[in-house]
């Protein structure tokens, strides 16, 4: 392969991280601080959302359990980065054995990740034979024992009580550089050969397995790569907020992820980068919609619930409508959308220069 | 009837069935089938509808479980095993109604066969690309798979068989839906590949055209059990096979 080759089979990816350099270096100018808080949160969950899509997306089946290893990322990381005289203040409760143990930023959001990691692969095998309704269940299953685990565990997490004194680390630049790691290598998964095998049984499990695909494994491998990302994600925003409770990680922010990477498109890299950036500047906007109401005192009782409601609704519509999302298995790609070939397609004129042996 | 016995054959060099027997509840869907298939032979498996011709490959290639009997691939025992199993056992199989990755390329849709047997991705679109050549299907490399037209649809579920590069292929119903000229052209190029590719073909099909000019031997099944065995010509004398199968269509023209 010579150079233009090589650029062009990564084109959607350096497309996707051209588009997210352009908005941080936009919102960096502008310099409103309320502004780089909206975007940083919204890298942060573009990573969560990639991350999901890396299982979900490859291989069809949708994950609840995903937003619990954020979690188990976000305390295990903070436990590494605060400071002694921090964890003594936040959680009189903590095993003694936590107070000393203290490291810098970046191994701390690693060890976030590698105990999300280790407890995903530990976890979930047995799970990975699942398909349809037994599978979206049992992994809801998974976060609501995660989430019961976090709140009561009160000698690591403080339990249901709020934990503070986590240091910031995380700026706008921090998610950048996080963000555009992580859909190079989303992308690199899907075209990997556990990635392209993944898919295969996406489509048809039977067929995967009379040319020789082991399911269950390359779905096992996916999850765990999933939950490293979702642990990184979790621990990048600990280190962005500084002080969260388990119920940070349940239900509210599995509805925000998953609608983000539905709303995108489940099928696509694109799709996650594409639905994390939609919802979050719908979510603004609504929410500022609804604070304008609340303070012209429309409604005698107070208006709310509205941003909550019409993202719901607006899922709802896309499942119905357009259910692989916006840009269903389509990926961007510079300078163009790369189609492949619809039904209405021609087949009297066939792509060009197949024989090469180099295009994606 | 023949004397079916496996004990001739070399068994380092066959896919062997011994006294395969599928039951439902209620129905013998396999009651003791055996056979053998060599390397570079084509074999069709016929007999009226609900004869068991798909339950047995569905048996063999482990998408069902026996109810007792065994398989052996070149000696090597692969009865019950996993679907995945098997078919690194050597043992590749299409589908009587398609099953292709609809969201992949024609191309990918062979590539994930020989990536799945261990090539890099590279060796595998390499492989892949000779493969659908020879097939003759190159041209819509680029196209998805979910949008192909019916009769190529077939096609590429037999490019992607053979890009694993099995020891025995078995093909449930290949012309089934395909116009005379598809059939005939399915027919040119399925007849090559035993020998070239040193594969045993099993072959289920109700065109009887096509089997007969394709096939070196027949095996005809009726309510799971064997009615008879040979050379196509010799089939077609076999009293029970006239009366079950081909008598059908004698009787009724």
């Amino acid at each position: 392969m010579n150079l233009a080759d090589r650029l062009k089979s990564f084109s959607t990816p350096l497309t996707l991280a051209t588009g997210v350099l352009l908005v941080a270096v936009l919102t960096e100018l502008l310099g409103i601080s309320l502004l780089v808080r909206i975007v940083t949160v919204m890298f942060v969950s573009m990573i969560l959302v990639l991350g999901l899509q890396l299982f979900m997306g490859n291989s069809g089946i949708l994950s609840f359990a995903h937003i619990g290893f954020m979690g188990i990322g976000a305390y295990t990381s903070v436990l590494f980065s605060m400071t002694p005289t921090a964890k003594e203040l936040s959680n009189a409760n903590l095993y003694p054995f936590l107070i000393p143990i203290h490291l810098p930023f970046l191994p701390s959001v690693l060890m976030g990740a590698l105990l999300a990691t280790f407890v995903a692969a530990v976890i979930s095998y047995p799970l990975m034979r699942l398909s349809d309704a037994a599978a979206v269940i049992t992994t809801f299953a998974l976060l609501v024992i995660i989430h019961v685990v976090l709140v009561h565990w009160d000698r690591v997490t403080n339990g249901p009580r709020t934990l503070f004194g986590v240091d910031y680390y995380t700026t706008l630049w921090t998610s950048v550089v996080f963000c555009v790691i992580t859909i190079f290598a989303v992308y690199l998964f899907k075209e990997s050969r556990v990635g392209l095998r993944l898919r295969a049984t996406r489509d048809d499990a039977y067929a995967a397995a009379s040319i020789g695909i082991n399911m269950v494994m390359m779905r096992w491998i996916a999850f765990i790569a999933s939950a490293f990302i979702a642990g990184v994600g979790g621990a990048l925003w600990a280190h962005f907020i500084t002080s969260f409770s388990p119920y940070s990680f349940y239900l509210t922010e599995t509805f925000v992820v998953l609608a983000m990477l539905v709303i995108g498109g489940p099928y696509s890299v694109s799709g996650a980068v594409v639905g994390a950036l939609i919802v979050t500047a719908a979510r603004e906007i609504l929410r500022a919609i609804e604070n304008y109401v609340n303070i012209l005192q429309v409604f005698p009782q107070g208006f709310f619930g509205f941003t909550e409601v019409i993202l719901a609704i607006v899922l709802i519509l896309i499942l119905v409508f357009r259910p692989s999302g916006i840009l269903g298995s389509r990926e961007i790609s510079w300078p163009r959308f790369v189609r492949k070939q619809k039904a209405t397609g021609d087949l009297d004129q066939p792509s060009a220069g197949v024989q090469g042996g180099s295009h994606v | 009837m023949p004397d079916i016995s496996v004990t001739t054959s070399n068994h380092n060099n066959a896919l062997v069935i011994q006294g395969l027997c599928k039951h439902f509840v209620g129905l013998r869907a396999l009651d003791g089938v055996s056979l053998t298939l060599s390397r570079g032979e084509i074999l069709g498996l016929i007999g009226p509808n609900g004869s068991g011709k798909t339950t047995l490959i569905n048996v063999v290639t482990g998408l069902l479980p026996a109810t007792s009997g065994h398989v052996f691939v070149d000696g090597l025992e692969i009865t019950n095993k996993k679907p995945y199993q098997i078919a690194h056992a050597g043992l590749a199989r299409t589908f009587q109604t398609i099953r292709l990755f609809r969201e992949l390329t024609v191309l990918e849709n062979v590539e994930v066969a020989a990536v799945s047997f261990g090539l890099s991705r590279l060796q595998a679109r390499k492989r892949a690309l000779e493969v659908l050549e020879e097939i003759g299907i190159v041209r819509w490399a680029e196209m998805r798979a979910g949008a192909l037209p019916y009769g190529l649809e077939r096609r590429v579920e037999v490019a992607r068989a053979l890009a694993t590069q099995p020891k025995f292929l078995f093909l449930d119903e290949p012309a089934a839906g395909l116009n005379e000229e598809e059939s005939e052209e399915l027919l040119q190029t399925l007849m090559s590949i035993p020998e070239r590719k040193n594969l045993g073909m099993l072959i289920v099909e109700h065109d009887m055209h096509l089997i007969m000019r394709l096939c070196h031997r027949l095996h005809v099944l009726n309510y799971g059990k064997t009615i008879g065995e040979g050379a196509p010509e010799e089939v077609r004398r076999i009293p029970a096979v006239v009366q079950a199968y081909l008598g059908k269509s004698a009787a009724g023209g």
